[in-house]
């Protein structure tokens, strides 16, 4: 029993890193309808960014997050003024996709060229903190992954649902045009969704370089897992996302123990599968999708 | 006040709106009338900003709006309720509401605008924080049009307020629009309930297939042999 836990608990903590790269794909999907595939690749380079800050600087990774974050918002607004702003406004949403993995390909192999192909990771002095409860081993850094990961998904739930341009967001994954005949100004909100997605990339850039070792090459499958985890969760809610990324990583941390290793991808796509056929709207999610056929 | 001078709107190739010129004079309620496909929404649009004209302009306080998109045409007191309403279904009430108030001119007077549309349409305050998608037809279609009121218009343009609605919700609505002009808004609306909407406005326009064909007041229109034909006998039954 106490092994099923920690299997359990074990993939909670993986699964809290699945939750915020979801949650940032969730608000960028939510409002353009863009599949931002890049989202992974913006986690590991905010991860170098983090690595270079602590080994040139010698910035704790957590103070780290005061810098990384504003910086993955600047680059998000960045981003969409530049790659973005025009193609959202296309009919066809294919263009924002191929956008997506183009700009994801670009930097993956910028970063090769910049960080080389060597493995990275942040060895800090608390690393290897374990707190032991009842039998069960739950390492400091992850549990603060899992404390950081709720922390964002509260900040983000806040921005929908008190200020006005998260309403406006919200309003806008609705409907953008309705939005616009408010006054509102769609690029506006586009473009703060947008950000904050990319800066939600920055914290999970702060996780991915604590917990894990990272290269260059690793952005692809954490947008995978990530999109994974927000079919689970359903779009355009924050919670759904995070909570989808818990359930993706348990689901794998249980196939890794009753199946091994090999077989944690098998269940994750697996199950990405079956909801996609038969719950579209995901675990959680309220509206049910039109049907067209 | 508003004023639309020989406007054209092509969708691609397809022509939805011809050389189609009206005015609506401050504080009245004018109505734009006609079959399906006649271009009425595709004006109300272009008006709003929501469409690009190939030809014409469209002049508001003796203002050029052309180079204007819709956030500044809602800046200076033009306000759309779309066709089918276009809620935010999700979000409560009030936040759509709030969403009506969006931009700063507006925001000044949110708690005055708020306090106007609670006393236009009562039951929207006590389902304040209830989801909109929740409301029944006649509910949303309150809560699409106190939405524009939010915006502190000066001109609203209404397409289609009855679309769905029963007879009876039909007339509530309209006594409602018929209260919102009182209260100094002026009103442009496009109506496919031709004699409610002949009876209420002081001036109406006929259009068919882009073209503005007949105008008149609404009684002038409602005794034109021609619209009791082809509009108002049709649907006489309605009534």
């Amino acid at each position: 029993m106490t092994v099923l836990m920690q299997v359990v608990i074990n993939g909670i903590l993986l699964g809290s890193m699945y939750g915020i790269a979801a949650a940032g794909l969730s608000l960028i999907f939510g409002t353009m309808r863009i599949i931002f595939l890049a989202q992974g690749t913006m986690i590991v380079f905010f991860a170098f960014v983090v690595y270079w800050l602590f080994v040139k600087l010698h910035i704790d990774p957590y103070l780290c997050l005061l810098i990384v974050v504003p910086l993955a918002f600047l680059v998000g607004l960045g981003l969409f003024y530049s790659l973005f702003r025009k193609a959202v406004a296309l009919e066809d949403r294919n263009v924002t996709l191929l956008l997506a993995v183009g700009l994801m390909y670009l930097v993956d192999n910028a970063m090769l060229k910049v960080w080389s192909a060597t493995p990275r990771s942040v060895t800090i002095s608390y690393s290897n903190a374990v707190i032991v409860a009842g039998g069960i081993r739950v390492p400091w850094l992850r549990l603060a992954l899992l404390g950081l990961a709720f922390a964002s998904a509260l900040v983000v739930f806040l921005f929908l649902k008190r200020t006005r341009i998260g309403t406006a967001v919200r309003a806008a994954s609705e409907d953008l045009e309705a939005t616009k005949i408010q006054g509102i100004s769609a690029i506006w909100v586009c473009a703060i969704s947008f950000a904050v997605g990319i800066g939600l990339a920055g914290v999970a850039g702060v996780g991915l370089a604590t917990v894990f070792s990272f290269d260059y090459q690793f952005g692809f499958v954490w947008a995978i897992k990530a999109l994974v985890a927000l079919s689970l969760g359903g779009i355009g809610n924050v919670f759904g996302a995070l909570a989808g990324g818990l359930i993706l990583g348990i689901i794998e941390n249980l196939a890794a123990y009753y199946w091994g290793i090999a077989w944690i991808d098998v269940a994750s796509y697996g199950i990405f599968m079956l909801v996609l056929i038969f719950l579209p709207q995901g675990l959680f999610g309220r509206r049910a999708l039109v049907k067209k056929v | 006040m508003l004023e639309v001078k020989e406007l054209s709107v092509s969708y691609g190739d397809v022509v939805a709106l011809m050389d189609v010129s009206l005015e609506v004079e401050e504080g009245s309620i004018v109505a734009l009338v006609g079959s399906n496909g006649a271009g009425k929404s595709t004006l109300l649009k272009a008006i709003a900003g929501l469409l690009r004209p190939s030809q014409g302009q469209v002049l508001f306080m003796g203002e050029d709006l052309g180079h204007l998109n819709t956030k500044h045409r809602v800046d200076r007191g033009i306000v759309l309720v779309p066709e089918g309403r276009r809620l935010f279904q999700g979000l409560t009430v009030l936040d759509n509401l709030r969403l009506g108030a969006y931009i700063p001119r507006a925001r000044a007077s949110y708690d005055e605008s708020l306090e106007r549309v609670f006393g236009l349409f009562p039951v929207l305050k006590e389902r304040a924080n209830g989801r909109a998608g929740l409301l029944s037809g006649g509910e949303q279609q309150m809560l699409a049009i106190g939405r524009a009121v939010m915006a502190h218009p000066r001109l609203v343009l209404i397409d289609e307020a009855s679309l769905g609605l029963s007879p009876i919700l039909t007339r509530t609505i309209f006594a409602l629009i018929v209260a919102l002009n009182q209260q100094g808004t002026t009103v442009l609306m496009v109506e496919q309930n031709i004699h409610m909407a002949l009876k209420i406005s002081s001036k109406a326009y006929v259009m068919k297939t882009g073209h503005i064909v007949l105008s008149g007041t609404g009684e002038e229109l409602l005794a034109n042999d021609d619209v009791r034909k082809a509009y108002v006998g049709e649907r006489g039954s309605k009534l």
